[in-house]
């Protein structure tokens, strides 16, 4: 059962590596200028600070800026040099460059080792805390969503969790299905949410700086970078610790995120599932989505 | 050359130089996205992103050569510790340098490239309809508040001092 959700991973694994390895995608010079000129752009426009009221402010860094220009420009009709093909080059050259984000955050890991002695239990509890999303079940539920439920809330649904559920249910099953709608619309939609969900948060819940920093390794490299960015700039001066922090959480939320899912979070979202769905279950909504 | 598309991947030489090529081209921009934003200077912050480079090298290297089944981000992350810690000879170099990279300048770089990306998934998004989007919503915000008040509990209990 351990090697299984592995094997699937590799597939994702093989699948972008023949797109950077047996074409030349460093010669698309469509993909690579036109991404040259979202950060040219992004970083001129700079950080800007919409304040809604005296004390709270929304912060738009440019993170925002180049991913929603990037989405902007696959999707405008006269931008016709960034098509299917670049996507696909940037799908898989985003999965070697994750490897740079993530020395970025080791080094500054390595730097404040000591720190790692001192938060041990907070970091690895922290891990815990991504249950949470099984409170999602009983809402899913009353949105009419039957067996997809299982799959959608018993984790934030990226690549790991996506092979886990595949493994356990089988890639045509609603769990399955479920757990795919999450992966679909958490790659559209979860870097932007979170990067204002978290400058939100910042403004409005008094925790601790380091628990914003580990909250931030939610299991996916690019949610953890949007959820980075605001961080750091809420607490100057704290950068190398928060770094770090983010760094360790995002390392435990691979090693040790994916076996709390397997041998906690998957079960205990079934059986609440077994237990709510009589009571709280609607219709099925899914036998062919409406409109 | 065509109908290899479906033989397992080997990480050939060409390959190799492919990656190589791709970082150089990414660490072109962030530096030159580092410069515009931050200030810093070009030379410094180039070596920086070009030890990040070698380190994501490596570890997407081993990940594919060596017969383990653990993923380069474990690679990586362990090299970039080890390199980083104090008391290591090269702990000095490549602090001085990494540090005039951003973060911030990475994460921009890496998102455009998100960007286009995820454009791929867009019909895909929208059948799916509006109640599928509102539970992924609430499942990203309470991953991340699940983690971020149980860290905030243990953390005031073991008396860290903000």
């Amino acid at each position: 059962m351990k090697d299984n959700p592995e094997q699937v991973e590799h597939i994702y694994r093989e699948k972008t590596d023949k797109r950077i390895l047996k074409k030349n995608p460093w010669r698309d010079y469509r993909l690579h200028g036109t991404v040259l000129i979202l950060v040219v752009i992004a970083e001129l426009i700079g950080t800007q600070k919409i304040p809604i009221t005296e004390d709270v402010a929304i912060t738009i860094m440019p993170l925002i800026y180049t991913i929603v220009l990037g989405l902007a420009f696959y999707l405008a009709k006269p931008i016709t040099w960034i098509g299917r093909k670049q996507a696909r080059i940037a799908e898989g050259a985003m999965m070697l460059f994750i490897g740079v984000l993530i020395a970025k955050l080791a080094v500054s890991s390595g730097q404040s080792i000591h720190l790692i002695f001192t938060m041990g239990p907070a970091l690895i509890l922290q891990e815990v805390g991504h249950l949470a999303t099984i409170l999602v079940l009983p809402i899913a539920l009353f949105l009419g969503f039957k067996e997809e439920a299982i799959g959608m809330t018993n984790s934030i649904g990226r690549e790991p969790n996506v092979a886990v559920v595949v493994d356990r249910y089988g890639f045509n099953s609603p769990e399955s299905r479920g757990v795919f709608a999450i992966f679909i619309i958490g790659t559209v939609i979860g870097t932007i949410f979170i990067s204002f969900l978290v400058t939100l948060s910042l403004s409005f819940l008094p925790l601790h700086p380091y628990a914003f920093a580990m909250a931030s390794g939610v299991g996916s490299a690019s949610m953890n970078a949007a959820a980075i960015g605001p961080t750091l700039a809420a607490f100057p001066g704290m950068e190398s610790q928060i770094e770090a922090f983010a760094g360790f959480s995002n390392l435990l939320s691979f090693c040790v995120g994916i076996y709390i899912v397997i041998f906690i979070a998957l079960p205990l979202t079934e059986r609440m599932y077994r237990w709510l769905e009589p009571k709280i279950g609607k219709d099925s909504i899914t036998k062919k989505e409406e409109d | 050359m065509v109908e290899l598309i479906d033989e397992p991947v080997d990480v050939s030489t060409h390959g190799v130089f492919n990656w190589i090529l791709l970082l150089t081209i990414f660490s072109v921009i962030t530096v030159i996205g580092n410069f515009i934003g931050y200030g810093h200077p070009l030379a410094d912050s180039f070596i920086g992103m070009g030890i990040l480079a070698l380190i994501t090298l490596i570890g997407v290297w081993l990940e594919r050569k060596l017969p383990l089944d653990i993923s380069s981000i474990i690679y990586i992350s362990v090299i970039g510790i080890f390199i980083a810690f104090p008391g290591v000879p090269t702990s000095e170099t490549v602090l001085y340098y990494v540090s005039k990279v951003e973060l911030l300048s990475i994460v921009t770089v890496f998102l455009a490239y998100v960007g286009i990306g995820m454009g791929k998934s867009w019909d895909e998004f929208k059948a799916l309809g509006w109640r599928a989007i509102i539970v992924t919503m609430l499942v990203i915000a309470s991953t991340y508040f699940g983690s971020a008040i149980v860290a905030h509990i243990v953390l005031v209990m073991t008396g860290v001092p903000a």
